[in-house]
């Protein structure tokens, strides 16, 4: 039996995977690097990513408006998964490295959302370069400021965790020209839509005459007319990114918009919570009474070591059997009559009235 | 601050932990096998890890990202757990009302746990893609109209308002 569970326990620690932690990904997030990194397994078994990292900014950056940086990953070889994490950071203190320290602000990371951190699947290879977009509201503040662009991924061979972080990207912000033609501060762009609607985007501009939209869907660059500052995107039927800009003219030198892009998804996954909730909570009864439906049963039970009800019954059965001297002895009351007690007497009432019975009934015991 | 999804590592693993004990004491006991403390672990550790479960329900739920049920799979662990843990107080009132833990008792205990663990696999799949329950079908969730699901709760509390009476005579 022994050798069986041996066996066994022996059969299961080797059938297990070595797998570095978060194999599928934790999903994006606002993470600093630190956390971007493995949780669940110590940093220093991670392994130094032979990843080439870059970051290309576009020609003049002003600040608070909007632009759009473009991310290379070139020779990284990734897990079977072909996943791996990028994250947008502004040092590499692993901490306070979030691009909103520096006034940064994401508006459209590669996968439609606004996160910092976002995983990639992708044809990476050691012979592959692949590109991200990511749109940015830049710093408030002119100045110098740095990006970096860290990297983790698996192996191909799996084990271990690799981690890396490009080196310092600098950028100049510049402050805006008085008359530039531009979309207002507050503006956002819509990232997200359900399949099979169409979106109506109102453009709210500064310092602009006329803009232009352009629109590009499967490398077609198409104009769409603008209404009422309003323009619409066509209803999208599969899953999908449609990507637009729009060109504005004014006073000041014309500006090209970044491109921004609409991802159109199908509807999340939805059930009916109270339902849920209702059925969770009618199962847990059911199989509740289910168990206890069946009665306890106490009449067979196996015997126990420590059990000893039949060895306390049995000398409880000798102390039954004794012969009424035996009780007679302990007694304070005088002795018990042949039948016992009499009908309706307790014992207590024997020790002090016992007499008086005896009295009464001829002075003997019968 | 400790974030929600740390404090969900500690209570699944508390629970699981307490869950994982009690299946491993149920299994002696049916096999009747092992120490005579068997029944007693058995049955301790189910009710700890019944305690410490609605700690982990809730720390998942604040550590999960979206709102309310968005994944199949999040529907599913719910379901499966509820039915573990009312076969684990099943089992727990039984042994209450002075049950024998034989076979069936200690089947029902081993369930329980199973279901429980499984939850707690699903969830791995969860949060990190990966799962060695790659037979059972976690994408597709058993939904009952409103009106099976009142039935079901119906005959519930029927049955166990009915037992707990049987139990008091």
């Amino acid at each position: 039996m022994r050798f069986k569970v041996a066996f066994v326990l022996l059969l299961m620690i080797l059938s297990t995977t070595i797998s570095t932690a978060n194999p599928g990904g934790k999903g994006d997030a606002v993470r600093s690097r630190d956390c971007a990194g493995s949780c669940h397994a110590s940093s220093s078994s991670n392994g130094i990513s032979d990843a080439e990292l870059d970051i290309q900014y576009p020609d003049q950056v002003y600040a608070g408006l909007l632009m759009e940086i473009q991310t290379s990953v070139s020779f990284a070889e990734v897990s079977s998964n072909n996943m791996a994490g990028l994250t947008l950071l502004v040092n590499t203190d692993g901490a306070k490295d979030l691009p909103a320290i520096d006034g940064w602000e994401v508006v459209t990371d590669p996968n439609g959302g606004t996160n910092n951190y976002v995983e990639v699947v992708d044809s990476f290879s050691s012979e592959s370069m692949v590109m991200q977009s990511w749109t940015l509201r830049a710093p408030s503040n002119p100045g110098n400021y740095e990006l970096y662009l860290a990297i983790q991924h698996g192996t191909p061979e799996g084990g271990i965790a690799m981690t890396g972080i490009s080196a310092p990207k600098q950028v100049t912000v510049s402050e805006v020209p008085e008359n530039l033609p531009r979309l207002s501060a507050d503006w956002e762009p819509v990232n997200t839509r359900g399949l099979g609607e169409e979106t109506v985007i109102t453009l709210e501009t500064e310092n602009t005459d006329s803009a232009t939209v352009e629109i590009k869907i499967g490398g077609e660059i198409s104009t769409v007319p603008i209404v009422d500052d309003k323009f619409t995107i066509p209803a999208a039927v599969n899953p999908g990114v449609v990507e637009w800009r729009v060109i504005l003219e004014g006073e000041g030198p014309t500006q090209t918009s970044p491109w921004f892009r609409i991802t159109a998804q199908e509807a999340g996954w939805e059930i009916d919570e109270f339902a849920l909730y209702m059925q969770g909570f009618a199962l847990f009864l059911f199989s509740l009474g289910i168990v206890v439906l069946q009665r306890p049963s106490n009449g067979n039970s196996k015997e126990s070591k420590y059990d000893n009800t039949q060895e306390v019954a049995s000398q409880f059965g000798q102390i039954q059997s004794q012969p009424t001297q035996a009780i007679e002895t302990n007694s304070r009351g005088p002795p018990l009559p042949v039948g016992g007690l009499p009908a309706g007497w307790t014992m207590e009432q024997w020790e002090y009235y016992g007499h008086e019975y005896v009295n009464e009934n001829g002075g003997g015991v019968q | 601050m400790i974030s929600a999804g740390t404090f969900h590592v500690i209570t699944t693993e508390l629970t699981i932990g307490m869950f994982a004990l009690s299946g491993v004491a149920f299994l002696l006991c049916a096999l009747q096998k092992g120490p005579e403390s068997r029944e007693s672990v058995a049955h301790w550790a189910l009710l700890g890890g019944l305690i410490s479960t609605p700690f982990a329900i809730i720390s998942g739920v604040n550590a999960v990202q979206g709102d309310g049920i968005d994944n199949p799979i999040l529907a599913n662990k719910l379901l499966l757990s509820m039915i573990s843990a009312g076969l684990a107080v099943g089992i727990l009132l039984r042994r209450m009302w002075g049950s024998e833990v034989d076979i069936r008792h200690s089947s029902v205990g081993m369930i329980s746990v199973a279901l429980m663990l499984t939850t707690a696999g699903m969830g791995g799949e969860y949060s990190r893609g990966e799962t060695l329950l790659l037979f059972i079908p976690k994408d597709t969730v058993m939904l009952f109209p409103i009106w099976a699901s009142i039935a079901l709760l119906v005959i519930g509390i029927a049955i166990v308002g009915k037992s707990t009476i049987q139990h008091r005579s």
